[in-house]
């Protein structure tokens, strides 16, 4: 996820400079949903009412249910990512559909409804989307027939083809023509060629590969494990491992927040039976750690916002209703809150 | 070989049967609750008002006819009860005397509880540990069946084809001589369910056809009884059912989830009478297999019971039982058992002017347990021949279920019942054709166990404390005009169930009507019977609902309306074909009980019986 918010913010940022440099251009009245941050609620399970709020970060006006108010239907589905790529911002639904919507104005401008299981992820890529999807559940619940679906517009439309990958894919993340998969059940990296839409490579990886970032102009993987965390990058060039490292972080549940500095915010649960969840922080490039930087209960998602250096964690209030949004500073000091959508997950800063 | 045995049996009563005048049962025998369950409200269906609901379900029955709201996940899908605003697990569920709730939920899913099995239904609303024990903090559902002794032998069998590829079959035999009764009923019911809908999920929101909704379910129920001498008798129950169901996705999913149900239910009681007195040996076994895809789970529960009733003078009648349950669960992640004894003693006096005293009590020892005394008092005074008052305060319990207390990952064995504390009161009134009845109550329900993440894992803790308030009033008239007969019944229910603040839930829940559970409900039916013609026109209305307990989505409120049309005086030759025609949701309406799951519109059946 942190992927899709540093990049995203990144573009917005490069974008709004360019326009604001250059005297030929019009301007052009912003969108209302161009500013501020918008807040991915997954929604529950059975319940398929995962939505998107918007926090206007001038006036602290926080609007609900946005999909819903702009096109006139619900968004009906359980809201897994939240992508942006230029004016379109895709809104994948772990319930077999993605959503696409103009990032201005959040009026629908296509989709892709037929011919997904359990989509998890997406990235544009040669004029195309790739949708990381699980399959179908086989009666025992497990997944051997996860695939990345292809289709031929980025306006949505029909999946073109399934590309075989391995069980249970999460997230993406371009490299040139090609893209990275992680496949979080079987500790691979796939890489795809977005051209010939085939696997180019695999490259196997420890733990259960969760997430992609950027830091310091290099790619990396977020992997997790029982007893410690592993972050990997590599050689784009000939996608191979470049660095691997392991820290001892136990129970990291694979939410991760990355500061544009590399300093990282993953969420952590003892599990049974005291169920404590926590935040440790990790300073990538001086490998400091502080395991125990924030602690609670009910932690659900987790982001970073590279405006005002501020930590965003959500709590799911136990999906029965409204979860709940503390923003923290740097120093684990609750600024604020809000009461958002049902399962707040994810965050994009704009 | 049953069917032969009936075959055998008709021809060899058909002589007798032209003029042979139906007979009930000489030996009185009332159920315990309506012996000592004073002063509380009850509803009742007997077999002659089940009639018309042979092909269809109790959740249907209930939707129709009474003031609970029930909580559907689509036509034929699972239907839980929520009786005075609590929740799917706090109703207590009978089958002759024996709880069929699934021991690892704790709950019963009432569309695969089909009319074409009991013969009379009663609804005990309000907490009523003491009297029923276990689970019966918001209502309780009592559903009986027996063999009747020195009836003339009946067989009927009836087709139902209906809107959405429905269609019902239930045939009914029956016959009895001084010591033997015998009855059979087998059952077969079905529907596509490929009814259409405005799929909200998707651009455009096209209209599309259900496609995995489909629904069948079919079973055989066997009641005998044996009158050994006047003073003794047995009587055996035995129901089989079974239910295939394609799980109907909401809107925006496109799941193919599969289910399928087997439930074993076996009663067997003896009863010795003396002259002031009666014992009651019961025992029961109940079975339930379900396979959702291709996880299988298994529960079992074994029940022995001994009851002692008698009478001490004329004012006081007493009971004495214990009850002892053997309760094992295999699950795809936990086996477990379970043990429980019980033992209560109900007391009724009716030594003052007009009134009726009771108390009863239970206490319950699970695994070693000892769990809280489960006390009831209440009354019911009549106060002139028109009114009457009736008044309880009596005590709930729900053990935590097996999935609870051991599910695999996330069970909590630490968990603490929950407990229910109600008060009742209400005010009878019934003159010339007319009748009233008013209920008040309040209601608290502590240590309310709610599943909520913790970290990747589900687990259950007691986090709720919620009380519960409301009026529920019902009224009607019957009464002729000429050689029509006119019934009109109406009823109204307004129920809070408020979440108190606590500990454990954000305070945007707290002083908040729990989800899904409507303030607002209302009924009424008007009926017209005449020279065998009946009509009845009935109607509901389902207020809004809040979806989550933050009441962040509200849902519409609804009404649906019913057609109802009867001739029973059809006979061609010997036989009577009774013939029915049943609209339901009359006006078409689009609506959703559960946020996103689509009901079918306007639905056509018909209904053919012949009777022997």
């Amino acid at each position: 996820m942190t992927k899709n918010l540093f990049k995203p913010f990144l573009i917005s940022f490069l974008a709004v400079s360019l326009f604001a440099c250059s005297e030929s251009e019009p301007e052009r009245p912003l969108g209302e949903y161009e500013q501020g941050i918008l807040i991915m609620n997954e929604g529950a399970f059975g319940a398929n009412d995962g939505e998107v709020f918007h926090l206007n970060t001038n006036t602290d006006e926080l609007k609900s249910n946005i999909f819903e108010l702009e096109n006139g239907r619900p968004f009906a589905g359980l809201l897994q990512d939240m992508i942006l790529e230029e004016d379109r911002l895709y809104l994948v639904a772990n319930t077999g559909k993605v959503e696409i919507v103009d990032a201005r104005d959040f009026k629908s401008i296509g989709s892709v409804t037929e011919n997904l299981d359990v989509p998890r992820s997406l990235v544009a890529n040669s004029d195309k989307l790739f949708i990381s999807d699980y399959g179908p559940y086989e009666s025992d619940f497990s997944t051997p027939n996860s695939y990345i679906a292809v289709v031929q517009s980025l306006d949505g439309g029909t999946v073109s083809k399934k590309i075989p990958v391995s069980r249970k894919p999460e997230d993406m993340i371009n490299a040139g023509r090609y893209i990275l998969v992680a496949g979080s059940e079987e500790g691979k990296v796939e890489v795809i060629d977005a051209q010939t839409e085939e696997i180019f490579k695999t490259i196997d990886v420890e733990g259960r590969p969760m997430m992609f970032f950027e830091a310091n102009g290099l790619v990396y993987l977020y992997s997790i494990a029982s007893e410690e965390v592993i972050f990997y990058s590599f050689h784009l060039d000939n996608f191979t491992l470049r660095t691997t490292n392991y820290y001892p972080i136990v129970n990291a549940t694979g939410k991760i927040a990355i500061s544009p500095e590399g300093v990282a915010y993953m969420l952590t649960s003892s599990g049974w039976p005291d169920y404590q969840d926590g935040v440790a922080k990790l300073a990538l490039f001086d490998s400091e750690i502080d395991l125990d930087w924030h602690n609670g209960s009910g932690f659900y998602g987790i982001s970073y916002d590279p405006l005002l250096r501020e930590i965003y964690l959500t709590n799911s209030n136990g999906f029965q209703g409204n979860g709940t949004v503390t923003v923290l500073d740097e120093q684990a000091i609750e600024r604020r809150t809000y009461e958002v959508g049902r399962g707040p997950s994810g965050f994009l800063f704009r | 070989m049953i069917l032969f045995v009936w075959v055998l049996s008709l021809f060899g009563f058909q002589a007798e049967q032209q003029d042979t005048v139906r007979l009930q049962e000489i030996e009185v025998n009332a159920a315990v609750f309506e012996t000592f369950g004073l002063g509380k409200k009850q509803l009742n269906w007997d077999k002659a008002a089940l009639e018309n609901y042979q092909s269809r379900s109790l959740s249907e029955l209930l939707q129709e006819k009474s003031p609970l709201f029930i909580r559907q996940y689509g036509p034929g899908m699972l239907a839980s009860p929520n009786f005075r605003g609590t929740s799917a697990g706090h109703t207590a569920v009978f089958w002759n005397g024996i709880p069929i709730n699934s021991p690892s939920l704790g709950q019963s899913d009432l569309s695969i509880i089909p009319l074409a099995a009991p013969d009379r239904i009663d609804l005990i609303f309000g907490s009523d540990g003491a009297l029923l024990g276990n689970e019966a903090l918001g209502g309780s559902i009592l559903l009986q069946s027996q063999a009747n002794f020195q009836e003339s032998p009946t067989a009927s069998i009836s087709q139902e084809v209906g809107s959405f590829g429905q269609s019902a079959t239930a045939f009914q035999a029956g016959f009895s001589g001084e010591k033997l009764a015998f009855q059979t009923k087998i059952y077969s019911q079905k529907a596509e369910n490929d009814y259409t809908f405005r799929d909200l999920s998707l651009p455009g929101t096209p209209e599309k056809t259900q496609t995995h909704a489909a629904f069948s379910q079919k079973g055989i129920q066997q009641d005998i009884a044996w009158r050994i001498n006047p003073s003794q008798r047995l009587n055996t129950s035995f129901w089989y059912n079974e239910a295939d169901r394609k799980i109907q996705p909401p809107m925006g999913s496109s799941t193919q989830d599969i289910q399928e149900d087997q439930s074993f239910r076996l009663s067997l009681a003896y009863l010795k009478f003396w002259n002031k007195s009666s014992l009651e040996i019961r025992s029961g076994w109940v079975r339930d297999d379900q396979v959702f895809n291709q996880s299988f789970i298994q529960t079992s529960s074994f029940f022995l019971s001994g009851d002692w009733e008698g009478e001490i003078g004329k004012e006081w009648k007493i009971r004495l039982g214990s009850r002892g349950t053997h309760i094992q669960g295999n699950l795809s992640t936990y086996s477990s058992t379970d043990q429980r004894l019980e033992t209560y003693q109900f007391i009724r006096f009716s030594g003052l002017n007009n009134i009726n005293l009771f108390l009863n009590l239970r206490q319950l020892v699970v695994d070693q347990k000892w769990q809280p005394l489960l006390p009831s008092l209440g009354m019911d005074w009549i106060l002139s021949p028109s009114f009457s008052l009736k008044a309880s305060v009596s005590k709930g319990l729900k053990v935590p279920t097996l999935n609870d207390r051991f599910w695999e990952p996330g069970g909590n064995p630490e968990l603490l019942p929950e407990e229910s504390w109600q008060g009742e009161t209400g005010l009878r009134w019934n003159k010339g054709f007319f009748h009233s009845e008013l209920t008040f109550f309040a209601m608290d329900v502590e240590n309310w166990i709610i599943w909520i993440p913790k970290g990747a894992i589900w687990s259950p803790d007691n986090i709720r404390r919620v009380r519960n308030t409301g009026i529920e009033w019902a009224g009607g008239t019957e009464f002729a005009m000429g050689s029509t007969r006119l019934k009109i019944d109406l009823a109204y229910n307004y129920t809070q169930a408020i979440n108190q603040s606590n500990s454990e839930e954000s305070p945007t829940f707290w002083n908040r009507q729990l989800p899904y559970t409507p303030v607002h409900q209302a009924q009424g039916g008007v009926e017209l019977i005449r020279d065998g013609y009946s009509f009845r026109l009935s109607s509901q209305y389902i207020g809004q609902r809040a979806t989550t307990l933050d009441h962040s989505r509200i849902m519409d409120a609804y009404s649906l309306t019913q057609l109802h049309l009867n001739y029973k005086k059809l006979w061609l030759g010997p036989v009577q074909v009774p013939i029915s025609l049943r609209i339901e949701n009359l006006f078409n309406k689009s609506y959703q009980v559960l946020y996103l799951r689509p009901m079918p519109g306007r639905s056509i059946h018909l209904n053919l019986k012949i009777q022997l």
